[in-house]
């Protein structure tokens, strides 16, 4: 009804209403659309999927874990992971390279290569091996009693985190010690 | 009423192909991407049930851990020398371990349905990778000290 | 008549804005508050202007004139500076689940979640976290609907009962802490490995729907619902990374139910 009389076509389109004749009807919308410069096109219901698709290929993707916060819950998780895999590469890396130069990798060699470096050197790499594995080991425990359905809540996710980093300190520093 | 009168009118006026949508490639389904299967009202589909990949392989992973706290315990009390068998077993269970836990890493970041090409790659050099550590391994547990001994005499050089 | 009056009322009163009644003139003068600038970053894309790359922008506003949560001051900000800012909303009272986001590195409700009061940190506002985005902090949920279709959230039981299903105290206990969900997406959108795998890997909101007509004793169907999960993508991809649990704004457990699953399935 607004529209209708902001543009002033109220007394006109009544006209047209009361007088159904065709020519008339048809003047008027033509009237009607060079006014107002609608344009419409026509689609059939099977194009809206085709018209969403091109429109979705535009999307971007928001970011992730660059803007969430960082927590205990899924720093841990990757800090699980990336300590497991680097423990593993260092097994598999060793495992191989015995298999291709049993001469070179034997454990005399290794031994002895270890023993020729300074002290400094052997405590940072006896840190280095000993947090990942005490990490991942009492991590691991942590999981195991996750599918047990043990501290599968919130507080105790946190609880066993905070003690599990504890524990890996405290750990470590005696497997360097030892 | 009049609708109709404004297509035709409108019609008449407007370039015939003006609003042929294209059929391109792009807006194929690739998975991860912005086009999903089916209508909007569609539910998502399951892959076929295979437990071997499902519960199964989940509790054999959680028994093979669980099977690691008394090894590593055992490890750290015993000489690996004097129980080459224990050795032996650790070893094996340790190599498993790890190549569940890489090829999680694949199942989780290079999937064969979104890397066809890379992720069947790192999987086969996986697998290849873990059958020569099984042997290395066996290698170095039969004709040298073991792993267990190894580590404790590396430890304290 | 209207106009004589709104002349009155502004006569009578200096702060006609704040107030929708006017003091009276013995009445104390309502006390100017202090003005607390606020800067809020958000997170913007236009979908009619697709080649520009998502920004954020930056509004400032006075948080002593707003209300005290973060959709408050999306409301503002929209009302009085930008209109064209887009977001979900409806209920602000955190049942509808519609203006779920990513504020200041979590997901929650903006309108459960306060405005922190220290004016000199800005306040970052993203959309739920690798989603393809409608325009602003609108993402496309389609798929979201589409995973929590597919677990059939509904009671399937072929031996419909003449009167209707009973179920002991005790069984209707077990569904406490699952039917509360609103599906807002806080969870799913939450876990790093629905970021990776949202295609196949349901994610925590669709698995605990799954678990919660599991656990249900009216329904019978509990084997062939378990039966879809076994394979590595669907459920299997959960790590029990916790984020789900941590980041649920209704206070829910959604790592919980899945643990329950995979012990289920184990089981069986």
């Amino acid at each position: 009804m607004m529209s209708t009389r902001a543009l002033g076509l109220g007394s006109s389109l009544r006209k047209v209403a009361l007088t159904p004749s065709l020519a008339r009807n048809r003047l008027v919308v033509r009237n009607t659309v060079a006014r107002r410069s609608i344009q419409t096109e026509s689609f059939p219901p099977s194009t809206a999927v085709e018209i969403l698709n091109k429109q979705r290929l535009n999307r971007p993707s928001s970011p992730h874990f660059t803007i969430y916060q960082p927590q205990l819950t899924w720093l841990g998780s990757i800090a699980n992971r990336a300590t497991g895999g680097a423990l593993s590469a260092l097994l598999y890396g060793f495992s191989i390279a015995y298999l291709v130069a049993p001469g070179t990798f034997d454990s005399t060699h290794v031994v002895e290569f270890v023993a020729g470096m300074p002290d400094a050197v052997k405590y940072a790499g006896k840190a280095i091996l000993a947090a990942p594995f005490a990490f991942h080991s009492l991590n691991g425990l942590r999981h195991l009693a996750w599918d047990m359905n043990k501290f599968m809540t919130v507080k105790g996710a946190y609880a066993t985190g905070y003690a599990v980093l504890a524990g890996t300190a405290v750990s470590t520093v005696a497997l360097v010690l030892m | 009423m009049s609708t109709s009168m404004l297509r035709t009118t409108l019609s008449r006026r407007l370039p015939a192909a003006a609003h042929q949508v294209r059929h391109a490639a792009s807006t194929a389904y690739v998975p991860g991407g912005p086009i999903y299967k089916g209508t909007v009202n569609d539910p998502t589909t399951f892959p076929p049930p295979s437990r071997s990949h499902g519960s199964y392989h989940w509790a054999f992973e959680r028994l093979l851990s669980a099977g690691l706290v008394p090894l590593t315990a055992a490890a750290f009390v015993t000489s690996g020398t004097n129980y080459p068998i224990l050795d032996g077993i650790l070893g094996i269970s340790l190599v498993m371990h790890s190549h569940i836990g890489f090829d999680s890493m694949i199942v989780d970041y290079l999937h064969p349905r979104k890397f066809p090409l890379i992720g069947p790659i790192v999987s086969w050099t996986l697998r290849t990778a873990t059958v020569g550590v099984l042997v290395g391994v066996y290698q170095f547990n039969t004709n040298d000290i073991g792993l267990t001994e190894l580590i404790a005499r590396v430890w304290t050089a | 008549m209207q106009a004589l009056t709104s002349r009155s009322l502004a006569r009578s009163s200096r702060s006609i804005r704040a107030f929708s009644t006017s003091p009276g003139r013995w009445q104390a003068e309502p006390l100017q508050k202090p003005v607390l600038q606020k800067e809020f970053k958000i997170y913007r894309w236009n979908p009619d202007e697709p080649a520009k790359k998502p920004h954020l922008q930056s509004y400032t506003i006075d948080l002593n004139q707003t209300g005290p949560m973060i959709l408050d001051a999306l409301i503002k900000i929209k009302n009085e500076i930008d209109p064209t800012l887009t977001f979900r909303r409806s209920c602000r009272e955190g049942i509808c689940g519609s203006c779920a986001m990513n504020i200041d590195g979590q997901n929650t409700l903006a309108c459960l979640c306060r405005i922190d009061r220290n004016a000199s940190k800005d306040s970052k506002i993203y959309p739920l976290p690798h989603m393809y985005i409608v325009k602003d902090l609108v993402p496309d949920l389609t798929l979201f609907y589409k995973q929590y279709k597919s677990i059939k959230p509904y009671l399937q039981n072929d031996n419909v009962p003449e009167r209707e299903h009973l179920q002991s105290p005790e069984d209707r206990k077990k569904l406490d802490g699952m039917y509360e969900c609103i599906l807002c997406a806080c969870c799913s959108t939450s876990c790093p490995s629905y970021w990776w795998n949202q295609d196949e890997y349901l994610g925590p909101a669709a698995l605990m729907a799954a678990y919660r007509w599991i656990a249900d004793s009216r329904d019978t169907y509990g084997a062939q619902r378990k039966e879809h999960f076994q394979n590595e993508l669907s459920l299997f991809r959960c790590h029990t990374i916790f984020n789900c649990s941590r980041t649920c704004p209704k206070g829910l457990n959604p790592a919980k139910a899945i643990a329950e699953i995979k012990l289920a399935l184990a089981t069986e």
